[in-house]
């Protein structure tokens, strides 16, 4: 105990900093989702066709290596860009944080694109016809119809969706973000005692789990107070 | 009696489904204030019919013009048109997840750019008129058919249209629900509303209806006032549906 106890500061700051991976990939994931479902399911096959193309690569890559080709595959583009502008430039990146949070956001963007998209189709004709009916345009519809109605049948998926994304998190230690994981290894390099200090970030990871699934449970319990109502 | 153009007409329409011949030429003009029954056998067009006067789906042939519109595949034209036409579906059709009144604001203020107090205040108003102010906040699953049936037509009246569509607004409910819906149309019809309702309702029709229009296989086969309509039908075809609902 007294080992994970002298690096709490560091577990704090490593679990701070998966919180806010965590909350700026889901809000990349929802615009991913939104934009492939929304393409999916469009008239224009160009539109389709790019977003049948972002699902197959982003859910067929492994996350890690996805990780991998975002990061140093921009730093590569990055520094040769910046190379041809000032050649004593040696290595450009983006920070590791936010290519980090960019990658794990495709492939989980891509799996709710998939689930998005399914709910959109599950949404019964009968509604978007009365709204359009009431003089409502395509645009007001979607906003204020289908996304709405959406977002409440993906939901049982999407909470699947934001726990894969939480234990993404991990990943990104690889690139040098300064994650509980990354603190782990750091810990286990100095003090020789790795099973305890992966055992903690297992707990650490596992305590967020929970809150993502109570929190998904009262989320769910508000989105269908219309159904409850009815019993 | 000046003779205003007709706020509805449809001249010459065809409409097909693929290879289907949904519409064949139809022709009908509304006056202002007139209400129109529209009966005939399940799969004639009705529907159809009545779906294209508001561009739910597009006409392939002939004009229709709404309320001075013309209508075409143009969206704006369509909204146009339909923030004047008001409809009322089999299956009512609220929105699940939002309240009763709620239902009755959204499209006010997002078409007519009401405030959130002059929507609440409107959609108040339509629902005393139609009798269930009490259930203003509860949600949709709630609520009967009967009740839900008459929210959607307080829904479609808080527009202000200028014109009503019914599609057989009674065929979903319960038999002792029937009459609370058909009671609310027949007070709508007596302040003035044109309307258009597809329904089998017999005795709405007789005493609501200008003009009963009947139609198979896609055509108008017969129009008519609603006593010769029903004392003396042209056409064996009318006879023969007249014969089956009302031996039913
Ligand atoms: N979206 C559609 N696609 C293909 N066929 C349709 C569609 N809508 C209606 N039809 C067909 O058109 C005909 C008329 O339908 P409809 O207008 O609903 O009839 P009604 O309301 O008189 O029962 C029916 O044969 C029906 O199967
Ligand atoms: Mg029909």
């Amino acid at each position: 105990m007294q080992e994970v106890m002298n690096w709490s500061d560091e577990f704090l700051a490593g679990t701070f900093v998966i919180i806010k991976l965590f909350f700026i990939s889901l809000v990349m994931v929802i615009t991913w989702g939104l934009l492939g479902a929304t393409a999916k399911l469009s008239n224009s096959r160009i539109a389709r066709g790019i977003a049948n193309g972002f699902t197959v690569l982003c859910r067929g890559t492994p996350e890690f290596l996805l990780l991998l080709i975002v990061y140093f595959g921009s730093a590569v583009t990055l520094t040769s860009i910046a190379r041809a502008i000032n050649p004593e430039i040696r290595f450009l990146d983006i920070p590791p944080f936010w290519a980090g949070a960019f990658a794990i956001s495709l492939v989980i963007g891509a799996y709710a694109t998939e689930t998005f998209r399914g709910a959109f189709l599950g949404i019964d004709k009968g509604y978007i016809e009365a709204a359009k009916a009431l003089g409502m345009t395509r645009f007001q519809v979607f906003w204020k119809l289908r996304v709405p109605m959406m977002w409440r049948l993906a939901l049982p998926g999407f909470g699947n969706h934001l726990l894969s994304l939480l234990k993404d998190t991990a990943l990104v230690s690889v690139i040098g973000v300064e994650g509980i994981l990354f603190t782990a290894q750091q810990a286990s390099s100095v003090n020789h005692k790795p099973f305890t200090m992966y055992l903690t970030v297992a707990f650490i990871f596992l305590a967020l789990s929970t809150v993502i699934v109570v929190t998904m449970k009262c989320v769910e319990k508000y989105a269908y107070r219309h159904l409850e109502a009815a019993r | 009696m000046q003779n205003n153009p007709p706020i509805i007409s449809l001249k010459n329409v065809h409409k097909y489904f693929g290879d289907f011949h949904a519409l064949r030429n139809i022709n009908l003009d509304v006056e202002e204030g007139q209400k129109i029954v529209v009966c005939g056998p399940s799969g004639s067009g009705k529907s159809t019919m009545i779906r294209c006067v508001n561009g739910l789906e597009q006409h392939d042939e002939g004009t229709i013009m709404v309320n001075g519109h013309t209508m075409s595949s143009d969206e704006k034209i369509g909204n146009l048109i339909r923030q004047e036409v008001g409809m009322v579906f089999q299956s009512f059709n609220l929105f699940p997840h939002m309240k009763v009144l709620d239902n009755l604001t959204m499209a006010q203020r997002m078409v007519r750019q009401k405030t959130k107090a002059e929507a609440r205040d409107t959609g108040m108003k339509l629902l005393e008129r139609v009798g269930i102010a009490a259930q203003a906040d509860k949600f949709p699953s709630q609520l009967s058919g009967g009740q839900q049936q008459r929210v959607a037509i307080a829904r479609a009246l808080c527009m202000n249209p200028k014109v009503m569509l019914f599609d057989e607004p009674t065929s979903a409910l319960d038999p002792e629900m029937i009459s609370e819906v058909l009671d609310v149309m027949t007070e709508l019809a007596r302040d003035g509303m044109t309307m258009i309702c597809v329904t089998h309702e017999m005795g709405f029709a007789r005493s609501v209806a200008d003009r009963i229009v009947f139609m198979d296989q896609g055509e108008i086969v017969e129009t008519g006032e609603p006593e010769t309509f029903f004392a003396n039908p042209a056409h064996a075809r009318t006879r023969a549906f007249l014969d089956q609902i009302i031996s039913h």
